[in-house]
């Protein structure tokens, strides 16, 4: 009946279309930023839509054969940032790290939640809070003891590093969202192997994970996700340039003053493609992990 | 523990199995949280950079950190971040929650693409933003201008007070899928029946989103509202791309102020102090987030 109203469907596609352009407009400037020519955009306004597609940015990323946009001198600036050459090869370190995290994860994240969902032993209550809390103190609180310990232990610069103190950060999350499904499937199952003389690993292999499928993939893939995206401790402990995540490398981009922002867009459409590969993925099954369990 | 569920038969048993299933996380988190924490209160009461010996001070970095009007700034723009930036995308978060469960052409693309913004790296989304907003080449002045707004470009990250704004802005667009995310599936618990009787009984729209929908999602509101808070207050990322902290100081939050005293500065000391003072803050958060919370709100009874 609602939907007779024009008055309300307006005001519903209004704010829709306001959503969206707010949401998705940047992307679109980036993405149309990363191939006009740097000339075009020094001219006030700028030239967007000028010429043709330039797509000597992605080529330099890629291969390092600098555009001829830029080796013209003069007024204009002819920088070429060598830290975007960067991007495919921090890309891949991200990759491995936010990979081995998930991993980790997933496997310490389902033996502790199978226990915090079904047994009952001494700390339980405590220990799951413990955990769940921890996540709540700021990162950057925790950032100069975690350099030093890292610096200590000779592993400055290392994707070991990286690897280790993301899996802290990540399992609190995952071991709540683990939890709160486990809780959500029947007990009775695995009593009924327990009465037959099933362990406590034999169920959790046997029966409660392949019923929580849905939430080992929400889980591992925001874990995955939040491990892609981390920068503070990236820029603190893996600085250095064989080490460097993508989100350091854009960093070290956007505080380059020098920086052409065709290339700084080019870097960023290409560091964005694996997000956006994952982003409808974790979308359900967050949704579906966190709803799970959290009802009334 | 045992004695009290002897009704309980097997199921009451206690496996103390558990403890070592949940001890290879719970050791690993531990590690990586109490031991930080012990190092930050040992090196905040000592002279320590990789220049000067290490050596006792007591509570003198403290009083530093404490006094130092760059801290107090600091410690004062993050608050008037936080208590503008809070309210606004809560009201948003549940605004779009309600627009997204109407049925309107181009909903599902919205809401399978709405975690984009969330899902980049803030370093990234703060970049993106940093071309909207730019001075001369920014798509914003360029359409500005074109509608005939403005004759010449505004300065949105080089004048103090708009790029406060602008900070705002961006990190209300990477939080507001996220928020808004988690209101939907709230939403989504509230029975239907409580909308019919409510419209039965001839409440207004008004008064059913305050008399039902607004408890409905009371404790998701609650939950998201603490943890926005805290990742408000922890913003490092965002500043560091977007603006540096400025022009002048007038971006720093605590984040980046910490992290530019320790690592620019090298005082690792007066850093370690302020990670010690910004814990305790956010401890006090995490008790209020307990209080807020029913005790068996997320383990449920014990079984």
């Amino acid at each position: 009946m609602n939907r007779r109203r024009p008055l309300r469907r307006a005001v519903i596609y209004g704010a829709a279309a306001a959503l969206a352009l707010f949401w998705f407009g940047p992307f679109v400037l980036v993405a149309i930023g990363s191939v006009i020519p740097e000339a075009n955009l020094f001219t006030f306004p700028p030239r967007w839509f000028a010429d043709p597609p330039f797509l000597g940015n992605y080529r330099y990323i890629f291969t390092g054969e600098i555009p001829q946009t830029y080796q013209q001198t003069g007024a204009l600036r002819s920088m070429v940032s060598q830290e975007a050459r960067w991007v495919p090869y921090s890309i891949w370190n991200s990759f491995l790290v936010a990979l081995a995290v998930m991993l980790i994860v997933l496997v310490l994240g389902s033996l502790a939640s199978y226990a915090y969902a079904r047994l009952r032993f001494p700390g339980r209550k405590g220990t799951f809070l413990f955990v769940l809390l921890s996540r709540l103190i700021p990162t950057v609180a925790l950032a100069v003891p975690y350099y030093a310990i890292v610096q200590g232990l000779g592993l400055l610069n290392t994707r070991w590093a990286l690897i280790a103190v993301y899996t802290v950060l990540t399992l609190p999350f995952a071991t709540l969202v683990l939890t709160l499904y486990f809780r959500s499937i029947p007990i009775e199952v695995d009593e009924a192997a327990r009465v037959d003389g099933a362990t406590p690993l034999q169920n959790l292999w046997h029966i409660t994970l392949p019923l929580s499928l849905p939430s080992l993939v929400g889980a591992g893939l925001f874990t995955f996700m939040l491990a892609y995206s981390e920068f503070l401790l990236a820029l603190l402990i893996a600085g250095d340039r064989l080490s460097h995540t993508l989100p350091v490398t854009l960093g070290a981009l956007a505080t380059n003053t020098d920086v052409s922002w065709g290339l700084l867009m080019a870097s960023i459409m290409i560091g964005s493609v694996p997000t956006m590969l994952l982003v409808y993925p974790v979308w359900r099954f967050m949704v579906r992990g966190l709803t799970v369990g959290t009802g009334p | 523990m045992v004695s009290r569920d002897d009704r309980g038969g097997h199921r009451r048993r206690v496996d103390r199995v558990g403890l070592l299933l949940v001890a290879p996380a719970v050791v690993i988190v531990a590690a990586f949280t109490l031991y930080p924490l012990g190092y930050a209160v040992y090196t905040s009461t000592r002279i320590s950079s990789p220049l000067l010996e290490g050596r006792f001070v007591g509570f003198e970095n403290y009083r530093n950190v404490v006094t130092s009007s760059y801290f107090l700034d600091a410690a004062g723009t993050t608050a008037a971040f936080v208590a503008v930036t809070l309210p606004v995308l809560m009201a948003l978060g549940v605004a779009v929650a309600l627009l997204l469960t109407e049925p309107f052409f181009g909903n599902t693309l919205l809401r399978a693409a709405m975690l984009l913004p969330w899902a980049i790296p803030a370093a990234a989304a703060g970049v993106i933003w940093k071309w909207v907003f730019l001075d001369d080449a920014g798509a914003l002045n360029a359409s500005l201008y074109s509608l005939g707004v403005i004759d010449g470009y505004v300065p949105w990250l080089t004048t103090p007070t708009l790029a406060r704004m602008a900070v705002v802005v961006v990190f209300i667009w990477t939080q507001l899928p996220l928020v808004s995310i988690l209101l939907l599936a709230a939403l989504r618990t509230i029975q239907p029946v409580l909308y019919d009787a409510a419209a039965v009984d001839g409440a207004s729209v008004f008064r059913r989103f305050l008399h039902v929908t607004l408890p409905g999602i009371r404790p998701m509101l609650v939950i998201v509202g603490v943890y926005e808070g805290l990742v408000a207050i922890a913003t490092f990322d965002l500043t560091f791309s977007l603006t540096g902290g400025g022009p002048g100081t007038s971006t720093t939050l605590l984040a980046y102020f910490v992290w530019s005293e320790t690592f620019k500065q090298l005082n690792f000391g007066q850093g370690a102090a302020l990670a010690v003072v910004i814990a305790l803050v956010s401890l006090v958060g995490i008790f209020g987030l307990l209080r807020a919370l029913p005790a068996d709100a997320l383990l449920g009874e014990e079984r």
